[in-house]
């Protein structure tokens, strides 16, 4: 599979300029220009193939959003190379732009004051979409996203999660290759959020589109993305399976079981008891010491077993752990 | 051809976006016009009284003056109203809120997008205002019409349009440095439409000169103001002056178009 971003030692670099106060202050600003220089993106390297559904994170101020600026073609690299569907994005913006998707949770894409079809109409004249596209897409999209109850609203009537949904169908009808989403999820209820998770799995698997999605609800992370990738600092401190991430840094796992009858000695090589409650005792072990099925099968040949549930360690403790103690670095 | 044609079309929807919303207030709408045009009578109202004390302004009589106050008055607010999306204040805070992303994410060009931005109608407050001084200037100043003073008139309205025009474009882009909002910036946007509407004579040497070389304003209104008014030149410049009109305005926006784009690749976003 050929990548269809690559990204090869990118940089992004803002000065900040220091504030002074008062009336005074804007001429002193002028003249007295101390900078300090922030490196938002610091030398940051990956590739994503067609098709890929990858997770990007990082605390606030990490550079999330600063990447996803410079791969949309808004923010010019410091230095660095990107390539996306073959062109730099700010050199050929518009050519880029056309063939790319964006959502910024934040804020809409949409006109303020139309109501949504209308935008809509207006977005396949601008994207040039022909007609039959256009129609098609609006209607699988139309079914999805449930728009119909206020596509006739104005985007600046619509509740949180109706703009995010019409954001998303206005990203998607000019059949982009490349999906880019900022916090998609950001500020919704659960119900909506997993709409919007249930979309976005299938226009990836449907239509094969690359989506690359940051986000700080780590549940979209794990029901959407096989792939993730850290940053923090402005550098890439992980990329790579969800999977591995949970196992290098995910801690224990947990096995409770509900035995029959109340046992006063229980005792497996490899596996720590770490609550109990009458009959009701919760294991903690990790995969290297003993799997879950070998862990099952000796306390099953030797203990009656009324019920048993294996907990895996939530990503949400996981990607804490590793902002929090560095464990990257 | 084909890509202008598009482009102009999706200028012209933006715009009545634009105007839609604006009318969806009639009532606001009609008090803002009266404002503006009120604001701008004020402006002319309190040099007509200067000039009844002192009967002129450095050998300009009150209707030559009003002259150069209709011009510069009506072009800039038909600038003020084409390039609304441009005014500088305007402009600043849409980056700093970071809603200019969303134009650098359609496929359209961005100066048509950001002329499609934003069309403020009260703006006509200032045309209507400033042409009904024109006209009364015209109609009272017995000027000597030849072909070419006639055919003059449109091309420097037309240039001094383009010229402002292309002071708001500058104006817009050092918005793309500094996070925070420039007033200094007016100073040359509505500094320079305000100074225009005086003979350039009356300004010291040192200002006069920075409005002939580095920014040739002089060449938009006054020199051509001269020539239709047959007045003399106290400047002694060359006799082709009066003539440069067009030709400062194409290069003065031009550059403002390279300052822009160059502008561009500075520009930060917002956080988040």
């Amino acid at each position: 599979m050929p990548s269809i971003i690559s990204v090869n030692n990118l940089n992004k670099h803002f000065k900040i300029y220091k504030h002074h106060r008062g009336i005074t202050g804007p001429l002193r600003n002028l003249a007295t220009r101390k900078a300090t220089t922030i490196k938002a993106v610091n030398g940051i390297n990956f590739e994503i193939e067609t098709g890929e559904l990858v997770g990007y994170l990082g605390p606030n101020g990490a550079g999330k959003s600063t990447t996803i600026k410079m791969l949309t073609g808004l923010l010019v690299p410091t230095s660095g190379e990107i390539k996306v569907n073959g062109r730099i994005p700010w050199k050929s913006r518009k050519e880029h732009v056309s063939e790319i998707g964006a959502v910024f949770g934040q804020r809409t894409t949409l006109w303020w004051d139309l109501p949504v079809i209308e935008s809509l109409d207006l977005l396949q004249y601008i994207y040039k979409i022909p007609p039959e596209i256009f129609q098609n897409n609006l209607d699988e999209f139309r079914e999805m996203l449930e728009l119909d109850p206020f596509l006739n609203t104005p985007v600046r009537a619509l509740s949180l999660g109706q703009r995010m949904r019409a954001d998303i169908c206005a990203a998607l009808l000019h059949n982009p290759k490349l999906l880019f989403l900022d916090e998609p999820t950001i500020g919704l209820d659960v119900v909506a959020k997993e709409r919007i998770r249930r979309f976005i799995q299938h226009i990836n698997q449907q239509r094969s589109t690359t989506v690359l999605l940051t986000t700080h609800d780590l549940l979209d992370v794990e029901k959407l993305c096989k792939r993730v990738m850290i940053i923090d600092h402005g550098e890439l401190v992980y990329d790579g399976k969800l999977e591995l991430l949970r196992e290098r840094f995910g801690g224990k796992r947990k096995l409770i079981v509900d035995f029959i009858e109340e046992y006063d000695q229980i005792s497996i090589e490899g596996a720590i008891i770490a609550e109990r409650e009458g009959s009701r005792i919760t294991f903690h072990f990790t995969p290297h010491d003993i799997t879950a099925s070998e862990l099952i099968n000796q306390l099953s040949s030797r203990y009656r077993i009324r019920d048993l549930e294996v907990r895996e360690p939530d990503i949400e403790t996981t990607i804490r752990r590793i902002y929090e103690e560095r464990l990257l670095e | 051809m084909v890509d202008m044609w598009y482009t102009l079309n999706i200028y012209r929807r933006l715009i009545s976006i634009s105007i839609r919303g604006q009318l969806q207030y009639r009532v606001s709408f009609v008090f803002d016009i009266l404002a503006t045009a009120l604001i701008t009578a004020l402006g002319f109202g309190t040099i007509a009284l200067v000039l009844q004390r002192f009967d002129n302004i450095a050998g300009w009589t009150v209707y030559e003056i009003a002259f150069l106050f209709g011009m510069a008055e009506t072009a800039f607010g038909i600038m003020d109203m084409i390039f609304s999306g441009f005014d500088p204040p305007y402009f600043g805070r849409r980056v700093r809120l970071g809603s200019f992303d969303q134009l650098l994410l359609r496929p359209v060009n961005l100066i048509a997008q950001v002329l499609g931005s934003e069309f403020v109608l009260r703006r006509l407050g200032r045309i209507i205002q400033g042409s009904i001084i024109l006209i009364i200037s015209i109609s009272n100043l017995e000027i000597q019409w030849t072909t070419v003073k006639i055919l003059m008139l449109p091309v420097v309205f037309v240039s001094l349009v383009i010229f402002f025009g292309g002071l708001f474009i500058v104006g817009a882009a050092l918005s793309f440095w500094t996070i925070e909002s420039l007033e200094a910036v007016n100073i040359f946007t509505y500094g320079g439409t305000e100074m225009m509407q005086y003979p350039m004579d009356i300004y010291p040497n040192l200002m006069r000169a920075f409005f002939t070389y580095i920014l040739p304003a002089i060449f938009l209104l006054y020199y051509p103001a001269l020539y239709i008014l047959d007045k003399p030149d106290p400047l002694g410049m060359p006799p082709f002056s009066p003539f440069l009109a067009p030709f400062v305005a194409v290069i003065v926006f031009t550059l403002a178009l390279v300052f822009w784009n160059y502008g561009l690749r500075f520009y930060q976003s917002s956080g988040t």
